[in-house]
């Protein structure tokens, strides 16, 4: 790998860049500044998560209604000035729901990529940095462990130890670990093959020293565009395991329950299932356009292409 | 142009394929119809059962699928709820109502080989009255002083007191007959004198009865049905209407039963029912060992939006755990009606304001719909419900039923006439302490008809003032089938689905 793209990128037209820099060693923070305007990618990926946080900030301080108090005598009305998204079958106001809904969403996303970042990374750079059998077996574990869906890890915690949000989290982060770790390693081989990092391990510069030097900053563009896309897949894990009943409890509005309740009204009262539908999407097409916007930015191999 | 002629072409691609959709559809109707095959039939159910083993695990799905079925009693009640003569051809009671002389059926046999004799009444008798038994139900035997076999087809039963309920309880699993050679293997294994026996029990998706041929009585109408256990009661409508199942029986999807009711190719039937939803409250756990809180409770929650919201209106308001069916019936909705301001200051005089609580909510569509309104409404008084879900039936029936480790439920009762089994029981799950009610039921089964009626209405007031428990609503027995299937056992009136004369047209 690393041999196919050094010479990839010896060739690449210096756009304003030192040219004999190692290409590897830009910070993310020197990235931002190095490469023209944002792409467009990243830019509509970047307002739609707006959005979500916006919306899950906004719930902290308002909604139009409480969003778990039910108002019988309202029930299942359509859009009006008042509900702006109708309500449920309960008489509870769809559009309090959804905002609250992103609150559950992006905690449920920060923790289980926080989780998997914290594990998954380290991990990688350990085996990239330390080979042979740490490698192995470090490795090996995340095979095994990737060889379960997320969703079946969460399904198996769920039935364990009963469905609440806090398992799905620790469950969705356990399922991300794997990938961050590979992601981790295949970047750290990339930095270890580095004149510099010889030279930092010829002056007999301690492992972890060099580690946080040298492989974590060079690495972390795209560990965060693996975060971006981890948040992705785990809004809409959560999503799905609150359509299963083994996420977020009721009454506490989640999207994916929002979505699941819905079901008997598809007949009758489809919007019910078109706004939270929408709101997954939103949330879920967003952090992967971020991510591939990122990715635009920090993977090295995509420089040519641009 | 160019374009104008391609748009004309798509549409008309379109709507040919429209046609040819629907006319595919409408064709494959047709041919399942002509092609149904009449010797089966598949009921689609929710909530498959954990064993086959009625005698010691609760739970209303194993004498759904096996009473009247596979086991049957001496007696079982037709669809009016009239005792009839199954097992026992004829029956005397003496003067004193003491005594009943059962004279049985001539070459009834088990599944097993075995023939049914006055001494498997005996066994089977004596069997519930003794720790073999492990069922809630089996109080109802407790009267039966004595079974004398007085030849192979003749057996006398003795009563301690003369009993009203007792001949209706032998219709139920209480009065299921078994084979002393049958016993060992419960669980897994069920032989009885029916007219189906177990041909398969899939786990996790369904059991296959088939016909007997040596079925002593006349031959059930279908020579194989299967009861398929689905996890959601979409799942189970979705099934109906691709055909994979004949009849969904105890819909559970209130919400999609109007677009059934407009369709020619089903039919939507509403039978009387012994189900009743029970929000239950741990009597013995704080804070529902408090009269008042249990009072708040009954005052806080507005049934008629839960019937409303919850299940679309489909259900009744009854007020205790007494079917309009039931003999002793009365309407007791005005004991406790909807007043969050009368709850609010039972709480206060209780001292429990801003109360947490925990509502264990089995995995049941009606249950988790029902629970987000009382959530909510129990929030409105200052009743901080937070919702914990338990499996069921496994997780809810140890935690809850079992251990009585709750503080907060809710689930349906289906039996029938189960109010003494409910609340004349201090070990029964809700806890309610029966100390006032013991003497007035006993009272009640002993005397005539009239003081019958008198007694057992006077034991559900009682109840009912200790607000020992919540019952939100009566829950519809609402069966959904194609318009083909015959004979539809559609009123509840004991727990099992009797598939002796469902058949075709």
């Amino acid at each position: 790998m690393t041999d196919h793209s050094q010479p990839e990128r010896v060739t690449q037209p210096a756009s304003g860049l030192v040219p004999e820099a190692p290409p590897l060693e830009v910070t993310p923070a020197t990235a931002g500044r190095r490469r023209g305007k944002p792409s467009v990618t990243l830019m509509i990926g970047g307002a739609l998560v707006a959005v979500v946080v916006l919306s899950a900030l906004v719930s902290f301080f308002w909604t139009p209604y409480d969003p778990v108090q039910a108002f019988p005598a309202d029930r299942l009305q359509n859009s009006s000035p008042g509900h702006l998204m109708g309500t449920d079958r309960y008489g509870r106001d769809v559009f309090s729901g959804i905002l609250y809904g992103a609150r559950i969403t992006l905690l449920v996303g920060l923790i289980a990529v926080g989780i998997a970042l914290l594990i998954g990374t380290p991990l990688g750079i350990l085996a990239g940095m330390r080979g042979g059998f740490t490698e192995e077996v470090s490795m090996r574990a995340a095979d095994i462990l990737l060889a379960f869906p997320a969703l079946l890890v969460a399904i198996m915690f769920g039935a364990v130890f009963g469905a609440s949000t806090t398992t799905a989290m620790v469950a969705i982060g356990i399922g991300t670990i794997p990938g961050f770790a590979r992601v981790a390693r295949s970047g750290t081989l990339q930095v270890m093959s580095t004149e510099y990092v010889l030279a930092a391990r010829a002056a007999s510069q301690n492992a972890f020293r060099i580690a946080v030097r040298h492989v974590l900053p060079n690495i972390a563009g795209i560990v965060v565009v693996q975060c971006s896309v981890s948040f992705a897949i785990a809004v809409l894990a959560e999503a799905a395991l609150s359509f299963l009943g083994l996420g977020t409890p009721p009454p506490t509005p989640s999207w994916g329950r929002m979505l699941q309740e819905s079901q008997q009204f598809l007949d009758t009262y489809p919007m019910l299932a078109v706004w939270p539908g929408v709101a997954i999407a939103i949330a879920v097409l967003g952090f992967n356009l971020l991510g591939d916007g990122l990715r635009d930015r920090f993977d090295p191999k995509l420089n040519g292409e641009r | 142009m160019r374009r104008l002629k391609s748009t004309v072409r798509a549409a008309v691609l379109f709507t040919a394929g429209t046609f040819a959709l629907s006319a595919c559809s409408a064709g494959s109707t047709s041919t399942e119809t002509a092609e149904a095959d009449t010797s089966s039939i598949t009921v689609a159910l929710t909530g498959e059962p954990t064993n086959l083993d009625f005698t010691t695990t609760a739970g209303a799905a194993i004498p759904q699928a096996l009473m009247t079925n596979v086991y049957e009693g001496l007696v079982k009640l037709d669809q009016e709820g009239e005792i009839e003569p199954l097992l026992a051809e004829s029956w005397e009671v003496s003067d004193d109502r003491t005594t009943y002389t059962f004279a049985l059926q001539e070459g009834a046999t088990f599944s097993n080989g075995e023939a049914f004799t006055a001494e498997d009444v005996k066994f089977s008798i004596e069997r519930v009255q003794s720790d073999a038994w492990a069922s809630s139900l089996k109080a109802k035997m407790n009267v039966v002083d004595s079974v004398n076999v007085l030849s192979d087809t003749e057996v006398e039963v003795v009563l301690t007191q003369p009993s009203n309920a007792w001949l209706f309880d032998m219709a139920t699993l209480v009065g299921a007959m078994f084979d002393p050679s049958g016993v060992d293997d419960l669980a897994n294994t069920a032989i009885g004198t029916g007219p189906f026996s177990i041909e398969a029990w899939n786990r996790g998706e369904s059991i296959d009865l088939a016909a007997r041929e040596d079925y002593w009585g006349e031959a059930p109408q279908v020579e194989t049905a299967t009861l398929r256990y689905f996890a959601d009661a979409i799942a189970t409508t979705n099934a109906l209407r691709s055909g994979d199942v004949d009849v969904v029986y105890n819909t559970q999807a209130p919400e999609l039963l109007s677009s059934f009711e407009s369709d020619d190719a089903f039919q939507v039937l509403d039978g009387t029912s012994n189900g009743e939803i029970v929000l239950s409250m741990n009597n013995e756990m704080a804070p529902f060992d408090d009269v008042r809180v249990r009072k708040a409770v009954m005052h806080a929650i507005d049934r008629q939006a839960v019937i409303d919201t919850a299940w679309s209106g489909y259900g009744t308001m009854v007020g205790a755990a007494v079917p309009p069916t039931d003999p002793y019936y009365e309407d007791l909705n005005d004991v406790y009606p909807y007043d969050p301001d009368a709850a609010r200051a039972l709480l206060a005089e209780a001292g429990m304001e801003n109360l947490d609580i925990t509502f264990t909510v089995p995995t049941r569509p009606y249950a988790t719909a029902v629970s987000e309104i009382v959530v909510s409404q129990l929030a409105e008084v200052g009743i901080n419900a937070t919702i914990e879900s338990a499996e069921f039936p496994a997780v809810w029936l140890d935690t809850v039923f079992t251990q009585q480790n709750y503080q907060m439920s809710v689930v349906l009762a289906v039996e029938s006439r189960d109010f003494l089994a409910m609340f004349n029981n201090p070990d029964y799950y809700l806890g309610y302490d029966n100390s006032k009610i013991q003497g007035l039921a006993a009272e009640a089964d002993a005397a005539d008809e009239a003081g019958y009626i008198e007694g057992m209405q006077e034991t559900v007031r009682t109840v009912t003032d200790d607000a020992a428990a919540n019952v939100l609503f009566l829950f519809p027995n609402i069966v959904v089938a194609k318009a083909g299937v015959d004979n539809i056992p559609a009123n509840s009136v004991t727990e099992a689905l009797d598939l002796t004369s469902i058949g075709w047209k």
